[in-house]
């Protein structure tokens, strides 16, 4: 571990791997490829909306059509009359008294409680023999709303006279916010910015905006419950995170965790969007009701009304800095806007402030981040998760900043980057590689796409390559090429004292003459790739080829979520550590059964390698097979990442996060200025990754969230109007870049161990989509020469009209 | 959705009939419009009577030399079509500017043409909609309308024809075929949109039960030196591809000696129909095809543009769309 080492993730340029534990085939460091890509490709996958039983119902959701109202009745009778339908369940049909969820505050009514606090909120429940009966009954319920003031914006939720959206909050943070339509508000205050200002031979202001991004993935929220003999569910579902969803179903249900049997089924991505339950709880209670499964499944218009998304932003910031280009301080105020429920605002928030500054070195800060209640449609965790937004806004800056001054944008953000060792505005110290400089020096020393790529080889223009693309609006002429860079930090894993962890229960027994250990986590593999690396790591801990993925479920502890770039590094760590637990009861049954016939056993440090113990001079002691004989050998175990602490409330400061990421973009967009249209032709990233587990995945997932922000930077946003009513719940209408916006993304990618992670390895899922959006924006900039202060960017912004 | 009932019926008359007979009937051609209406409750017909398979899938040459094209025509087919290709290339560009390859593959010619709106308000039941709900509102004057129409658009209804095809169709002069329970008849294809007016409801002048048979084109124009016809389609969008036009031009320009012999401009993206410049073909007619000449047609005929609060990007946009289209056709004379 700890060598340091670069190259590219192509497929066919694996780096080399950094342990010796690597011979056996198909080990960590390997580009194996997932099990399920094919099907997926194919379309044989079979995902949660392919769900089927016998004899099952189907449910469905009636929505309030209104952003904010009182419920004065509600009368069901016809929908209950309809010839097919079998339950109708509203707020008063929950059999607890725990009728609210949520992720970080339980403030999420399973069904409407006589008021609605946003566009489409579930109001009430149908389970018919048909999807269509079941609609069509739901049509028929009776619902008499009283509409209430609308709180949409910053304004309209503080003002003096604004309806307080959560009146009796008992959340941990209800005491020290300053309003309690703010659902938390996290300030960071370190050195002194107003007198570090006085030091500044310019400062640069902003207010930037970030619009609401959906994940956009492709699988709607499914699922199928299906009651139990004993009085339980059993719930095939695709989410995020199994344990988190029974930990807010069972008490809603009014059953013990242990009769609540979850399984994960084909997810067709998440991205954050399957952190916060859908129809879980729903699916649940119509089967508990009727005692027939019941089945879910959205459609692509109610999906868009069936999870969070990305918080929509406001951020104002100053930096200031001396003429040879160090910024002397920063201060900034974030506004995200939480909707009307918390989800996980409250992390979202810490995220925000804490990573506001940046991969900078800025000693003197005043940071305020604050996520909003408003009857807008909640936000929560989306790939980036907070840090998304502030990097748009600081990287903004850092173009501002380095022209007032005169500098090269990539000189003046080296010279201000941090490294290794710098201190956090959190007071924490980053005590793994920070190669923020090298890998903006990475960026730029990448070769530049040709001028006038869209020419081809007879003189004609390729449209595809240029504005427009198909559209056949330009053929080259008036097409201005801008150049843009960014930079991000991104955390990794669960932040600020959670307790984070991961289960992994490893078997290794011989099967058929060979080998064979079974892995079985509960880590959902949401396309991450999470399960092929998983077996990757089991092979090279142990030194089996065969290993089996025991389907993901709550027989097995929690692996916490799939998300915040944390499941290689927890789950992946949690297998590891299970592997070496099994590794050492091998070694202990070999030295019981053949210590005696050569001293290595005793004496030499000893490996699992190709189905045998081999000694650390690879000299074989006995084959795998021999030594486990019939015995089972099946440990689980939790595994921990180092302890992190709460931020301080007033202040801001502490030791909130595990691990950073760092990403750095280049983006080369060519734009039609008369018309506003843009094509990004290339968006080059390089990426510090610790260490490559699999390097076609990490180039994947460096690809997708490249483009994720590519999508934010240009043309993606839920339209919401100043109603609160979401307006283009469609992906004919909410736009989602196609493969012909998909620039070249070439990629460099370090691997600088992380020596506090397994294998040194870094979370790398998130990071990439932090700096794609500011570098594709900064390019327009520099194309354009306009300011370009919100995105998504779109052609009226770009013609000034 | 509602239940429906569905006939395909043999011929164009029983069609007809069936339609006519039943008030809350529709034609279902490919159904990519129709059918994803009906699944949000928008359209909630009680019979679909499919004409996908009536014998109207015929392009051929008429004798005067023009392009006679069936209603139930699939797009990707006339677009990949070698006539269209040679003589009417603006029309295959409109094609394929629109939906995607699969979706094209599916609709049809006379589909098309009929598709609805995408305001946003009209897809959502669940909001008022004066061409949904006659007398309902529209929200979209207050609410998101950066799509929506400039021009010919009245205090009930802000709603944009979104065809591509009808673009083109219009700068290139095509006649509408209709059959009915009256009989035939046929129209110019730009009187066969209205602008909403006080009835933002019929999107169209046809009667209920007419059926569209086929759209016919005249010969197409060709300039003096060369026989390749000179017309184009230009298209703004969100994205590179499958993308609903914010602004779009068709275009048929003819210059001999310098001067506009033959002009021909549409517009989509900004009216309730497809936006036949006829104000600017006369002010260019028989002028120096300069492209300050371009700049004041245009401009004259956007002046009558009534732009909201999201939406006044779409004059500049059509303007330098225009201008640009109009020069380069000129310079390829
Ligand atoms: C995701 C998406 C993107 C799209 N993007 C574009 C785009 O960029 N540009 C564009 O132009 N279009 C676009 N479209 C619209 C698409 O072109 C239409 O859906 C399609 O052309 C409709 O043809 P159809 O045969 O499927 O019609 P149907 O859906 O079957 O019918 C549409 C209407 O026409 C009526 N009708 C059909 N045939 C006849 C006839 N012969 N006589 C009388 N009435 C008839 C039907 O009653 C119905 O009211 C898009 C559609 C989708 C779903
Ligand atoms: S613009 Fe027309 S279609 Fe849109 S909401 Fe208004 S009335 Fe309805």
């Amino acid at each position: 571990m700890g060598t340091q080492m670069r190259g590219t993730a192509a497929p066919g340029r694996t780096p080399t791997s950094l342990s010796r534990r690597s011979r056996t085939k198909g080990g960590i460091g390997e580009s194996t490829l997932r099990p399920d890509g094919t099907l997926k490709v194919i379309g044989e996958f079979a995902y949660s909306s392919d769900l089927w039983h016998e004899d099952m119902l189907w449910g469905f959701t009636l929505r309030s059509p209104h952003p904010h109202a009182r419920i004065t009745s509600i009368d069901i009778s016809k929908a209950l009359a309809q010839a097919g339908v079998h339950a109708v369940l509203t707020h008063d049909d929950l059999p607890t008294a725990h009728t609210q969820y949520g992720l970080e505050y339980t403030d999420t009514p399973v069904l409407a409680d006589g008021v609605v606090r946003h566009h489409g909120e579930p109001v009430a429940l149908v389970a018919a023999d048909h999807p269509e009966t079941a609609r069509r009954a739901a049509a028929k319920i009776k619902v008499d709303y009283e509409p209430l003031p609308v709180v949409h914006d910053e304004a309209s939720a503080l003002a003096d006279d604004a309806p307080i959206l959560h009146p009796n909050r008992d959340d941990h943070h209800a005491g020290h916010v300053p309003h309690p339509n703010i659902v938390h508000r996290q300030p960071i205050i370190r050195g002194n910015a107003a007198e570090a200002a006085k030091r500044a031979d310019v400062i640069v202001t902003g207010e930037y905006e970030v619009g609401m991004q959906d994940q956009a993935f492709l699988g709607p929220e499914s699922g199928l419950a299906v009651p139990a003999e004993d009085g339980g569910i059993d719930l095939y579902i695709a989410t995020q995170w199994l344990h988190s969803d029974l930990r807010q179903i069972a008490p809603v249900l009014g059953l013990p965790e242990e009769k609540v049997r979850m399984t994960l089924s084909g997810v067709g991505g998440a991205f954050g969007g399957r952190e916060d339950l859908s129809m879980q709880i729903h699916a649940c209670l119509l089967a508990l009701r009727t005692g027939k499964p019941v089945k879910i499944v959205y459609n692509r218009f109610e999906s868009f009304f069936g999870h969070v998304h990305r918080h929509p932003a406001k951020l104002w910031y100053e930096h200031g800095a001396t003429k040879d280009g160090k910024i002397t301080h920063m201060k900034c105020r974030i506004v995200l806007d939480g909707g009307a429920y918390a989800s996980s605002s409250p992390a979202v928030v810490g995220n925000a402030s804490s990573l506001s500054v940046g991969p900078y070195v800025v000693d003197d800060v005043e940071i305020e981040a604050l996520a909003l209640y408003t009857n807008n449609p909640p936000c929560g965790a989306m790939r980036g998760f907070g840090a998304v937004q502030a990097c748009f806004a600081y990287e903004s800056q850092m173009d501002k900043l380095a022209e007032k001054l005169g500098m090269d944008p990539v000189e003046f953000r080296q010279k201000n980057a941090m490294s290794q060792g710098a201190i956090m505005p959190t007071g924490q110290i980053v005590d793994s590689p920070a190669p923020v400089a090298e890998l903006l020096r990475l960026i730029k020393a990448m070769p530049l796409p040709p001028e006038k790529q869209w020419e081809t080889a007879r003189g004609a223009a390729d449209v595809r390559a240029l504005p427009g693309g198909l559209s056949n609006t330009t053929h080259g002429e008036g097409v201005v090429r801008g150049v843009g860079y960014a930079v991000g930090i991104k955390n990794v894993g669960f932040s600020e004292g959670f307790d984070d962890y991961s289960t992994a229960r490893v078997q290794l027994q011989v099967i058929g003459g060979e080998p064979v250990a079974t892995v079985h986590t509960a880590m959902a593999e949401v396309g991450q790739g999470g399960i092929t690396v998983n077996a990757q790591i089991a092979r090279t801990e142990l030194g089996v080829t065969q290993v089996v993925i025991h389907p993901a479920d709550t027989q097995v502890g929690s692996a916490g979520s799939t998300s915040a770039s944390r499941q290689t590094y927890m789950t992946g760590g949690a297998v590891k550590n299970a592997c070496e637990a099994i590794r050492e009861k091998v070694l202990e049954t070999g030295r019981r059964k053949f210590g005696t016939y050569h001293p290595a056993w005793a004496t030499a440090e000893l490996l699992l390698e190709d189905g045998k113990v081999v000694t650390d001079s690879d000299e074989p002691l006995a084959d795998l097979v021999d030594v486990l004989g019939d015995e089972v050998i099946d440990i689980e175990l939790q595994w921990r990442h180092r302890p992190t602490e709460a931020f301080d409330p007033v202040t801001g400061q502490g030791f909130g996060h595990v691990q950073y990421s760092f990403a750095a973009h280049r983006a080369v967009v060519e734009v039609d200025t008369e018309l506003g249209l843009v094509k990004v032709i290339e968006l080059a990233c390089a990426q510090d990754v610790g260490k490559a587990l699999n390097p076609l995945s990490v180039k994947g997932q460096i690809h997708g969230a490249t483009v994720q922000g590519l999508g934010l930077a240009v043309m993606e946003e839920i339209i919401v109007a100043k109603d609160a009513k979401v307006c283009n719940p469609s992906f004919t209408d909410y736009l989602i870049p196609t493969i012909l916006d998909t620039p070249a993304i070439p990629v460099e990618v370090l691997e600088l161990a992380d020596e506090h992670a397994p294998y040194g390895l870094r979370g790398i899922g998130e990071a990439p989509t932090l700096s794609s959006t500011p570098a594709v924006v900064a390019a327009i900039r520099a194309a354009t020469g306009l300011p370009l202060v919100r995105v998504p960017v779109r052609p009226e912004h770009i013609t000034g009209t | 959705m509602k239940t429906f009932r569905y006939e395909r019926p043999a011929d164009p008359a029983a069609a007809v009939t069936l339609v006519a007979g039943t008030p809350g009937a529709r034609y279902l051609a490919g159904g990519t419009n129709l059918v994803d209406l009906m699944k949000l409750g928008v359209e909630t017909p009680e019979l679909l009577v499919d004409v996908s398979r009536l014998p109207f899938g015929e392009v051929e040459e008429t004798d005067t030399g023009g392009l006679r094209i069936g209603a139930a025509v699939r797009g990707s087919r006339l677009a990949a079509h070698l006539l269209v290709r040679e003589r009417y290339p603006a029309l295959s560009q409109a094609l394929l500017s629109g939906a995607s390859a699969q979706l094209r593959n599916a609709a049809t010619i006379g589909g098309n043409l009929l598709q609805r709106t995408r305001c946003l308000y009209f897809q959502d039941v669940s909001k008022p909609c004066n061409k949904r709900r006659p007398g309902s509102g529209c929200p979209a004057r207050e609410g998101a309308h950066r799509d929506l129409a400039v021009l010919g658009a009245s205090e009930h209804c802000i709603a944009t024809n979104t065809s591509d095809l009808a673009v083109a169709l219009a700068a290139l002069d095509a006649t509408v075929h209709l059959t009915g329970p009256a009989g035939v008849r046929s129209l110019p294809l730009t009187d066969l949109y209205r602008l909403p007016g006080d009835e933002p409801e019929r999107d169209t002048v046809l009667r209920h039960g007419e059926l569209i048979t086929s759209v016919e084109l005249p010969p197409p124009p060709h300039s003096a030196r060369s026989r390749a016809p000179l017309m184009v389609y230009r298209k703004v969008r969100d994205r590179a591809s499958y993308a609903f036009a914010l602004v779009s031009v068709a275009a048929v320009l003819d210059v001999r000696d310098a001067a506009v012999h033959e002009v021909r401009l549409a517009f989509g993206g900004l009216a309730a129909r497809p936006w036949r410049a006829r104000e600017a073909e006369q002010a260019l007619q028989g002028r120096p095809a300069t492209e300050e000449a371009f700049v004041e047609a245009v401009r004259t005929e956007l002046s009558a543009c009534r732009p909201l609060r999201e939406n006044g990007y779409k004059l500049a946009l059509a303007e330098r769309l225009a201008v640009a289209v109009l020069a380069d056709l000129a310079g390829q004379g």
